[in-house]
């Protein structure tokens, strides 16, 4: 009998390819976002999990701001770990990481750039339970100037002979040398503090280019610090001691933790180790799945429905045949469950095709694996019961109809049930207006972003920096780098080269800070963080940076001096309500005296997401970044790419080892929004994938309400309707549905939309035409929709639609 | 006797108004019996069959079938009687256009209880009694009227039924179709099964052994 039932629905979807395929593809599109969306959310909320990473916290400080302590930075002092361990017992191991962001490696002259990674203690691998393929836990990171290295980058320096035992030259500000003594297993990606290779905390004690670090000490807070608690003790508590007690003797900061698996989505303070994620974001994903999903599933309810119209006469002839309404009932559902069968795999083919294109656009790595598909099994069941349960009710409609009704074929469908159709159509055009709306708002606050005025000039400026590769002594360096400097600005389209520790959109690498500073007043303010950082006399000049009172600093032999350029903001914070006044004062932090020279109006330095912070601009001549401010005509005479291969040429002469990068400034601020534009086209591809649900739905509905009213617009047509008039009758009603829709649209989505922009300092209007786009939007692609299956009703002969009684 | 029908009335309501489809039916039918129903359009023919088939609900009335009173039945008790005794053919044939002609004759059998190797055994009997096995394998649409409504009879005998009930059989055939149609419910009828129809034909009607005239929902 089930071998029948197939047949039936199979051929059935055979014979009616237009309604199969609209049904199939809704549901496979429907299906195959939703699994889409939860691997990548899966994978988001999988950050850092290991056997026996839930017992594993991160130490943070928090800084008071007025009365109140806020997270200040991911970081904490080489201190901070052995301390904690000592003062409570149910801390069994801690580590420090000391952060390696580019770090170069030399083998036999051939060089590896590019490499994150990190100075661990030797308890690493008591804490992170990451295997090791080579060497032992217990030693590796023991002895100075080990190295661990991730077997992906064993191999790629060097190849397949065993590398443990080697030595390698490490580039890190300066130079070292170390020994391979162990392989890690490849780390999953989904970690926040992603390394490929460890290099023993002992390393620190010789490594000159990174002094002050090894001895135990309460002023440099540059680790990040990891705790692993023992099992089953009450973190709340542990939690309360930490805050509570003041290790360093310092009122105005204090430690905190935070469980390691929730820094991902939850942890966005300074210096984090990479950019985390949102936990917001997730769930707006989330609450885009579940509306695709639904959508696909009311599409299918409202199609099959308005499907078994067709089918009351088999329905009859079965009936008459002895069926009883279970069977009938039953056999609906395999067809159903047959559909979705269809729809599954396809949407599986989907998914597995679309990976690359899906990772490639949100940066992710999401894979199909054994774990991910048995993870997603229980959507997959949720998937399957809520189309069984879509199933339900075409098919109790459908085993409902009287068979001497049913075979006369004159089964008109109860206002009931046209009403709920009607519901399920405005349900998805409300979904698919909120999904309209919020495209929209997302768009244009990313284009508010990009437009804003940041305060200074990032056109045409180009970042060089370069790791000198090269055991020379630093002050032949920097003679060598004031001959390259010389050379950059003999080159065509060359404006001006300054050098700069960080620049605008340069993010919280090379950014130092300092809480505890006095103002010229007199005033200790140790109450929040103050961000600085390097840069030579012509940085702002370079970068258009406007003065409202004083001027740069002036060249000096020494390349460096006391003085110091403040921003508005900052000036603000000392109290000085005349900014001229500012000029000649002194300023105090890092124990030393600052002389301001100039206030510069606000800038952006982080980008719009957050508000504007003070800042103190140091003069020193820092070799990290030298920008370079092309003239405009670069790109449309020579051509970047030719001018920056010139450039690397001239390095190339002055080293004969060395690795050269760049970064366009103006590039590298806008992409302090990628993950906001990556969230936005997500946003646009499951909307456009929505509103192609819904209208296969109205189209479903269409055909329906057409045939239903085939005879009405017969006689209407027998008496002189043209045919405007009949599209206008048919369409009447649809327009009256999409407004319903639109009024409770609206609220909903202009107060999520509002949420989401709280998450911006800088926000964008939600303008009323906003709305009326989104509206519009939707009404234009519903009459079309409709008008495809209204125009031929319209444009029928009604003889034969008249004769048919 | 087969069945017995005393004073069933049938209406509907229109407009606050009773309209009767049957008034006052009384009709007894005895086994082997071959009952023409004839009448103009709207008289009730068709409503009386489908009462007659237990597809319809009267309003007033008995009606006893083999002894067992339908109108007291419930659902169920009602819809195995009707699965075992009654079988049914269309003017409109209403064959399952997705399904073969193999099919379709195996389709009623799924509701009753058979094994697969039964099933096999009565559909091939059916095909062979009407000389259809060359064409098991077509979809209704492949086939003449004629061939259709040989296969909707078909169907209808399958399960063996003690009773058939035939709505204007050969309505939808040419007269030499026609004829043979009727043929072959002369020759079931010989065989001891009871046959009411429903015809327009008067020549149609000559093949039944009683006619039964009705006239605005009454017997005359």
């Amino acid at each position: 009998m089930y071998n029948l039932y197939l047949k039936i629905a199979s051929r059935f979807l055979l014979k009616n390819k237009l309604y199969s395929f609209i049904n199939i593809m809704g549901l496979s599109v429907g299906i195959a976002s939703f699994v889409l969306i939860m691997m990548y959310v899966a994978n988001e909320r999988n950050y850092d999990k290991f056997n026996g990473s839930e017992n594993v916290y991160r130490v943070y400080m928090d800084y008071l701001e007025g009365n109140t302590f806020s997270p200040g930075d991911a970081q904490s002092y080489n201190l901070s770990g052995p301390t904690l361990k000592k003062e409570f017992p149910e801390i069994k191991e801690y580590v420090r990481f000391f952060h390696l962001q580019k770090t170069t490696f030399i083998n036999e002259n051939e060089v590896f750039e590019g490499n994150k990674g990190a100075i661990v203690d030797p308890s690493f691998f008591s804490v992170f339970d990451y295997p090791l393929v080579k060497g032992d836990v217990k030693d590796a990171l023991a002895a100075p100037n080990s190295i661990v290295l991730q077997e992906n980058l064993a191999e790629k320096i060097f190849g397949k002979e065993s590398p443990i035992g080697k030595t390698l030259s490490i580039f890190w500000k300066g130079e070292t040398t170390v020994t391979v003594t162990g392989i890690l297993k490849d780390i999953p990606k989904n970690t926040h503090i992603k390394n490929n290779f460890l290099v023993s905390f002992e390393t620190l004690k010789t490594w000159k280019a990174i002094p002050r670090q090894y001895e135990p000490n309460w002023s440099q807070n540059n680790f990040f610090t990891y705790i692993k608690v023992n099992k089953n003790t009450d973190i709340d508590a542990l939690q309360q001691k930490i805050i509570k007690t003041n290790f360093e003797d310092d009122l105005d900061e204090r430690h905190n933790i935070e469980s390691l698996e929730s820094i991902h989505l939850n942890s966005n303070k300074p210096y984090e180790a990479e950019a985390n994620g949102s936990e917001s974001r997730v769930k707006f994903l989330l609450a885009i799945a579940f509306i695709i999903l639904i959508l696909s599933w009311l599409n299918y309810v409202n199609l099959a429905t308005t499907k078994s119209l067709e089918r009351a006469k088999e329905i009859g002839i079965r009936k008459v045949s002895g069926a009883q309404r279970p069977q009938l009932i039953f056999q609906s559902l395999l067809e159903s469950v047959l559909i979705n069968c269809i729809a599954i795999v396809i949407a599986t083919i989907v998914v597995v095709f679309t990976l690359p294109f899906f990772n490639s656009y949100t940066g992710e790595d999401l894979i199909v694996n054994s774990a991910v598909v048995l993870g997603l099994l229980p959507y997959l069941g949720f998937i399957f019961l809520g189309t069984v349960l879509s199933g339900l009710y075409p098919a109790i409609i459908l085993s409902g109809y009287s068979p001497v009704v049913a075979l006369k074929g004159k089964v008109r469908a109860s206002s009931n049930g046209l009403n709920i159709r009607k519901g399920l159509i405005i349900t998805q055009f409300f979904a698919t207006i909120v999904l309209l709306i919020g495209t929209i708002v997302v768009a244009k606050q990313i284009k508010f972003l990009e437009n804003q005025p940041i305060g200074a000039n990032l056109d045409h400026v180009v970042a060089f920096n370069w790791e000198v590769l090269s055991k020379s002594k630093d002050s032949v360096l920097k003679r060598d780098n004031k001959l390259f400097e010389s050379e950059l600005r003999k080159l065509p389209y060359v404006k001006n080269v300054v050098s700069a520790e960080t620049y605008p959109g340069g993010g919280y690498d090379n950014l130092s800070s300092t809480v505890g500073i006095t103002f010229p007043n007199g005033t200790v303010d140790e109450n929040r963080i103050f961000y600085t950082y390097n840069v030579s006399p012509g940085y702002f000049n370079l970068l258009d940076m406007e003065f409202v009172a004083g001027s740069s600093f002036l060249e000096t032999a020494k390349r460096s001096s006391n003085k110091i350029v403040i921003n508005e903001k900052m000036a603000k914070h000392m109290q000085i309500a005349n900014l001229a006044e500012a000029v000649d004062e002194t300023v105090k932090f890092w124990g030393e005296d600052w002389v301001i020279s100039g206030v510069i109006k606000d800038y952006h330095h982080f980008g719009l997401k957050t508000a504007i912070e003070p800042i103190l601009i140091r003069h020193y001549e820092d070799k990290n970044n030298l920008l370079v401010k092309f003239d405009k005509s670069v790109t449309s005479v020579a051509g970047f790419g030719t001018v920056l291969k010139k450039v690397e040429n001239i390095w190339d002469n002055a080293y004969a080892q060395n690795v050269f990068n760049y970064t366009f400034l103006d590039k590298e601020f806008q992409s302090q929004y990628n993950e906001d534009k990556n969230f936005g086209s997500a946003f646009l591809i499951f909307t456009v994938l929505a509103i192609l649900i819904a209208s296969m739905g109205l189209f479903g509905l269409t055909s329906y309400t057409v045939v239903q009213r085939r005879k009405e617009i017969g006689v209407r047509k027998v008496n002189g309707a043209n045919i405007v008039n009949i599209l206008a009758t048919l369409n009447k009603d649809f327009v009256k549905w999409i407004t319903l829709a639109f009024i409770v649209a609206v609220p909903i989505s202009w107060f999520t939309m509002l949420k989401w922009l709280e998450g911006f300092a800088y926000r964008t209007a939600i303008s009323w035409w906003v709305f009326a786009v989104a509206g519009c939007t939707a009404l234009v692609i519903a009459l079309l929709t409709v008008s495809w299956q209204s125009l031929k009703a319209a444009l029928a002969n009604p003889v034969d639609a008249l004769k048919d009684e | 006797m087969l069945l017995e029908l005393n004073n069933i009335y049938k209406w509907v309501q229109s407009g606050g108004q009773k309209i009767f489809l049957l008034k006052d039916i009384n009709l007894k039918v005895e086994e082997g019996e071959f009952i023409s129903i004839m009448g103009p359009s709207g008289s009730g023919k068709s409503t009386l069959l489908n009462i007659i088939g237990m597809l319809d609900v009267f309003n007033e009335g008995e009606y006893n079938f083999l002894d067992e009173p339908v109108h007291s039945l419930k659902e169920k008790h009602r819809s195995n009687l009707y699965k075992q005794y009654i079988g049914f053919v269309f003017q409109a044939y209403h064959l399952l256009d997705e399904l073969t002609v193999y099919e379709n004759l195996e389709m009623p059998l799924l509701y009753k209880k058979y094994s697969s190797s039964e099933r096999k055994a009565l559909v091939a009997d059916m095909l062979d009694k009407f000389n259809i096995v060359g064409k098991q394998n077509l979809f209704p649409s492949q086939l003449s009227g004629g061939q259709q409504q040989l296969v909707g009879i078909a169907r209808a005998l399958i399960s063996s039924p003690k009773l058939i009930l035939a709505d204007e059989p050969t309505g939808n055939l040419n007269s030499k179709q026609g004829e043979e149609i009727m043929e072959i419910f002369k020759e079931l009828n010989k065989d001891g099964v009871t046959i009411v129809q429903v015809t327009h034909s008067e020549k149609n009607a000559t093949y039944g052994s009683r006619t039964i005239n009705l006239l605005d929902g009454r017997k005359i």
